[in-house]
């Protein structure tokens, strides 16, 4: 058994477990809960890109996951575009919304640049909640969007069952982890942990950061932009509060920091850990005790940060190690 | 070849004068040392060069070129690096990542970039802490990992900071050593350093700069024997008791 074995062995397994739990469950509920599972995950290791590798703590993403649904949405309802093309669109449009937010938010540090971005999000939810019409485009204020569902069909990025969204956002987030992980060994991962960590002595190694930075902001809201198109596709309806609220933005940094922020697994392995909290208080406690879990994730991230300062990816990578070398005698380099 | 020129460089901070009318040449290939008492303005002179802030009068040639306004990290590329008196590792990851960061400069291709800082830390004998964490060095491997970040960037002239403060003797001696293997490889040294015995052994020439002005400079035994340097060190007193 050689070394990558051991590295891509579980992998494969967890990809192979993936594929074929459409076949296992039956319910769709669970199917749904799955779904909002994968999703969360993209939408966190998009979200890693600048809130884990670059070190700052973004809390405005739902600003971009808006961005994705309405502009696919809008182009889709008002001049037949597809939601794939949509989707393509949205995302630019989130990258330059992105860097515009991040030029003169990256000046700032800690605390005050995670205000910054809220104040941006909120400040472009409650534009999208007060417009009905913005020229010649249908925003619809606080009501939102409703996408009839006509004509299903993959062109269309509409499914009668939930299966074909499963698959869809499952290599979603397969290619957004083989990007991530491309990145992590990338001349830009690295620019951006070291400017992230320690900008002085980064500039002084030749790192432009506040360029690094905004690249990644860059492609991190092109890429969960495309999350809010699939979302809008999903749920067929959308409005401020269901694509644009702080919610979504909160829960992304909560998965991550439980998670580990900055590593590749850290976002799914939060995702795994947390959706089901999410979607299991609101099914059995839903009606008496409405958001529930944020109390719990409250509770796990101050234990979690307590104990687990790098999140829960490193203590159970380093148990998956020594069970590892435990069985086939050898250790595991990085 | 002048390689680095300080023309009439100021440097203040408000109402504070920390760098007054400061002129400096470096040849190619020299070991130039830069002492005086703390808070004389010697790291503000290296952060002056290195692009953090620029003087607030004067002029800075680097090869010949004018850099007085560019930034760190368009001078790195360029072939200026520098260190941190105050050391500033990528904590959380390992000796080999941050000096992989460095090689970056330089190239593009990762394979590439982990060659060269693998060349770099057998170089300073650091190949065995190539997988420890950063934040779990020593000082004085925190030390040299700051000069092999900054070798890994391939420069021309490297600003040497304070690399031995807080060292034990044989640390320091051994650093000496490095330091004099650098520059047998081509590499320019500019120099700030606390430990007299260490710069005399090691300078060329020296430098001495008290409240932000150059009071003399001079191979190290002209120094030495200064009287205004003597009096800068040890007070107006020492001269006449």
């Amino acid at each position: 058994m050689g070394r990558n074995t051991i590295r891509i062995g579980p992998l494969v397994l967890a990809g192979v477990i993936a594929l074929g739990l459409p076949l296992a469950v039956r319910s769709v509920t669970y199917l749904h809960i799955l779904v909002l599972l994968y999703l969360y995950a993209y939408l966190t290791t998009s979200w890693n890109l600048v809130g884990g590798f670059a070190g700052v703590l973004p809390l405005g993403h739902s600003a971009f996951v808006g961005i994705g649904a309405y502009t696919s949405t809008v182009l889709s309802l008002q001049y037949g575009i597809s939601p794939w093309i949509g989707m393509m669109i949205g995302g630019i449009l989130a990258a330059i919304v992105g860097v515009i937010i991040g030029l003169p938010t990256f000046k700032m540090r800690g605390a005050y640049f995670a205000l910054a971005t809220i104040a941006f999000a909120e400040g472009i939810r409650v534009m999208v909640e007060n417009i009905d019409n913005l020229g010649p485009i249908r925003l619809n204020g606080p009501r939102g969007l409703q996408i009839p569902p006509l004509n299903t069909g993959l062109l269309n990025f509409m499914f009668a069952t939930k299966e074909p969204y499963y698959y869809i956002i499952l290599f979603m987030l397969a290619g957004v982890l083989l990007l991530t992980y491309a990145i992590s060994r990338s001349k830009l991962g690295h620019y951006l942990v070291a400017g992230g960590e320690e900008p002085e002595a980064a500039m002084a190694l030749g790192v432009n950061v506040a360029r690094a930075k905004l690249i990644a902001m860059a492609m991190s809201s092109f890429l969960t932009a495309f999350a809010g198109t699939f979302w809008a596709q999903f749920t067929l309806y959308i409005h401020p509060k269901s694509v644009m609220s702080l919610d979504i933005s909160f829960e992304i940094a909560f998965i991550a920091l439980i998670g580990g922020r900055g590593s590749i697994a850290g976002p799914v392995l939060g995702a795994l850990l947390l959706r089901p909290v999410t979607d299991f208080s609101r099914i059995y406690f839903g009606g008496k005790l409405p958001g529930l879990h944020l109390i719990i994730f409250g509770v796990v991230l101050i234990l979690v940060m307590i104990y687990q300062p790098r999140g829960l990816q490193e203590p159970l990578t380093r148990a998956y190690r020594s069970v590892t070398k435990k069985l086939f005698g050898h250790t595991e380099a990085a | 070849m002048r390689i680095l020129e300080l023309k009439g460089v100021n440097k203040s901070f408000g109402g504070l004068k920390a760098v007054e009318d400061f002129n400096l040449s470096i040849e190619e290939g020299e070991i130039l040392g830069l002492i005086g008492p703390n808070g004389a303005g010697k790291s503000t002179i290296f952060n002056c060069i290195a692009g953090v802030y620029p003087p607030t009068a004067g002029e800075i040639y680097f090869k010949g070129e004018n850099i007085t306004h560019q930034r760190p990290w368009d001078l790195c590329r360029e072939g200026l690096a520098r260190t941190f008196q105050i050391v500033k590792p990528f904590s959380s990851r390992t000796v080999l990542y941050n000096v992989t960061v460095g090689a970056f400069a330089t190239t593009g291709k990762r394979a590439e970039a982990e060659r060269r800082a693998l060349k770099v830390l057998r170089r300073l004998h650091m190949q065995d802490v190539k997988d420890v964490r950063a934040g779990n060095l020593t000082i004085a491997y925190l030390k040299r990992l700051e000069i092999a970040r900054a070798l890994a960037t391939q420069p021309k002239i490297l600003l040497l900071d304070e690399v031995m403060a807080g060292l034990r003797p044989t640390e320091v001696d051994e650093m000496v050593k490095i330091i004099k293997e650098l520059r047998e490889s081509g590499v320019t040294i500019f120099v700030i350093e606390h430990i007299m015995r260490a710069i005399m052994a090691l300078s060329d020439r020296i430098a001495v700069l008290h409240f932000g002005k150059k009071i003399t400079e001079g191979t190290p035994k002209e120094v030495a024997s200064d009287e205004r340097v003597i009096k800068a060190y040890l007070g107006e007193e020492y001269g006449t008791a």
